[in-house]
């Protein structure tokens, strides 16, 4: 539905008195002094009470158009408990009681002393109104103090809560600490696992360089690197020379040699080491053997370590040699067959 | 013998159980809150949309019948009338209070606008539901414009002019819809309900 021109005008000529009573009745004003003003109209003037009740009214139908909901059970105990806690007899209501009691006898209280004759009893209902007064003072000297007191268990309530708060923010942030500490704890088991693995695969490293420099030495040792070297000179390795306990009784057992070749022309180079040093006076002579005849190809000195490379030219190809030698012979002392102790003997292949 | 001449608290009317509240009877309290106890609480719900909140409002109310219970005379409307008015004031101070404090609000005007239901005897939600039939229909009838005030100040508690600054109407425009609307109310309902409310 909406609203028409007609609805709206109904204001226009509103009496001024009217205005704030539709929001007095919906609870709508915005303040206490308009309230006041409002009421204040509603007592002065007849025409606005009435327009106030026909406003209230409903209101009261809207109260009454909210289904009924049962409240929780203890709410009724609740209330009958508080309601006997105000209730409680206060020597001051029952003072205030008597008083209102004797007030309300239409002759002044001496005057009915006196007609009674009963001045005791009226001593006494004295002493009950001065008893009654100090009671009632201290009666509300007790109520100050409990109220006094109640704000200062509110009070206590309120620190207690916080307290309480507080704990549990402290709890709260000590688990948060502990879980981190923890989480922190799992990374480093992780860190020093990856550290011990790395140790690990190092030690591993370490082991492997070890079994290559071992093979490292038993390659310089049978002096394949010399291999390499001819090849990469483009020389051809055309023999091996090993030691041949059986024929070369004198022989070092860790001398050994070889002979490389270079393809094209007669250039050859003759590889050795693993030799003792030559007695005084005496050097190594390579020979090489055809037909039973020895051929005289150089003299030569080793190293500190044995090892000597001899470059020299094939009196004829190798294919016509069976074998190759190495003699100790005296310096500048060659003859045409080998005099001296054979260190090495090898098959030409 | 006793029993024969012991008062029926039941059969008292509400003036009667104000005039024995007054001489500090308990029975004359719980009676009331019989009567009366699922309706305050429940307009306490549909405002506050919190029922432990409305069970503050609730006894608060009940506690303000027992200390001014003796106060109240025929002169200031119907009782039902002053009643409500007390859980309607006490229950809007609740309201504007969590408003300012923002932490309780919950401020979704739709929140307020689904009726709440709880154990409800079957004789109450029949009787309730009727009225609630006859008013909602009344305020369905309303203009949208005025529907919408009554709703905000009523139900919501908002001042006129915090109505009229969430809707954007000029403040006098707020003041006639909400008289139209209790006005348009009033005449739709009190020949039916009158003596129900």
């Amino acid at each position: 539905m909406t609203e028409t021109k007609d609805n709206i005008e109904l204001n226009d000529d509103m009496d001024p008195r009217f205005e704030n009573l539709a929001a007095y009745a919906l609870g709508a004003l915005d303040d206490e002094e308009s309230r006041a003003a409002v009421e204040h109209l509603i007592e002065q003037f007849p025409e606005v009470r009435a327009e106030y009740e026909e406003l209230s009214e409903a209101t009261d139908y809207l109260a009454a158009s909210v289904t009924p909901v049962e409240p929780p059970a203890h709410l009724k105990a609740n209330i009958l408990k508080q309601a006997e806690k105000e209730s409680a007899p206060s020597v001051a209501r029952l003072v205030a009681a008597e008083i209102a009691s004797n007030r309300s006898n239409s002759a002044p209280w001496w005057q009915r002393v006196f007609q009674s004759g009963y001045a005791v009893s009226a001593a006494a209902a004295m002493l009950v109104i001065v008893v009654g007064s100090v009671l009632s003072y201290q009666n509300t000297q007790l109520g100050n103090e409990i109220d006094s007191l109640r704000s200062d268990l509110a009070a206590e309530t309120v620190l207690v809560a916080n307290l309480q708060n507080e704990l549990a923010t402290t709890l709260n942030d000590s688990e948060s600490r502990v879980a981190s500490m923890k989480s922190e704890m799992e990374v480093m088991e992780d860190e020093f696992g990856a550290t011990t693995e790395m140790v690990n695969h190092q030690e591993e490293m370490v082991s492997e360089l070890a079994v290559a420099n071992d093979a490292l030495r038993q390659a310089l040792r049978d002096q394949s690197w010399l291999t390499y070297v001819a090849m990469k000179e483009g020389y051809q390795v055309e023999s091996w020379l090993a030691n041949d306990t059986q024929q070369v009784a004198t022989a070092d057992p860790d001398a050994a040699g070889l002979i490389a070749v270079r393809v094209v022309g007669n250039e050859a180079v003759f590889q050795v080491h693993g030799l003792p040093q030559p007695q005084p006076d005496h050097a190594y002579t390579l020979w090489l053997m055809g037909n039973g005849d020895p051929t005289p190809v150089s003299q030569f000195e080793v190293s500190e370590i044995g090892s000597a490379t001899v470059a020299f030219l094939l009196p004829a190809p190798l294919q016509f040699y069976s074998s190759v030698m190495v003699t100790q012979e005296r310096v500048n002392g060659i003859g045409n067959d080998p005099s001296g102790t054979m260190v090495i003997f090898g098959e030409t292949n | 013998m006793d029993e024969v001449y012991r008062l029926n608290y039941q059969d008292l009317e509400d003036l009667e159980l104000l005039a024995k509240i007054g001489e500090q009877d308990r029975e004359a309290l719980a009676t009331l809150y019989e009567r009366y106890g699922r309706r305050v609480f429940a307009l306490a719900v549909r405002m506050l949309n919190d029922p432990v909140g409305s069970e503050e409002v609730t006894q608060d109310v009940f506690m303000s019948v027992w200390r001014r219970g003796a106060t109240y005379t025929s002169k200031k409307g119907k009782f039902t009338t002053w009643l409500f008015s007390i859980v309607h004031n006490r229950t809007i101070d609740e309201l504007r209070k969590r408003r300012r404090d923002r932490s309780r609000d919950k401020d979704d005007i739709n929140d307020h606008l689904n009726i709440q239901s709880g154990d409800v005897s079957p004789a109450d939600a029949a009787v309730a539901q009727s009225e609630y039939a006859k008013i909602r229909a009344a305020m369905e009838n309303l203009p949208e414009e005025q529907k919408q005030v009554v709703e905000l100040s009523y139900f919501k508690g908002l001042t006129q002019t915090e109505i009229a600054t969430k809707t954007g109407q000029p403040l006098g425009t707020v003041k006639t819809r909400m008289r139209l609307a209790l006005k348009k109310l009033r005449t739709a309902l009190s020949a039916e309900m009158g003596a129900q409310v």
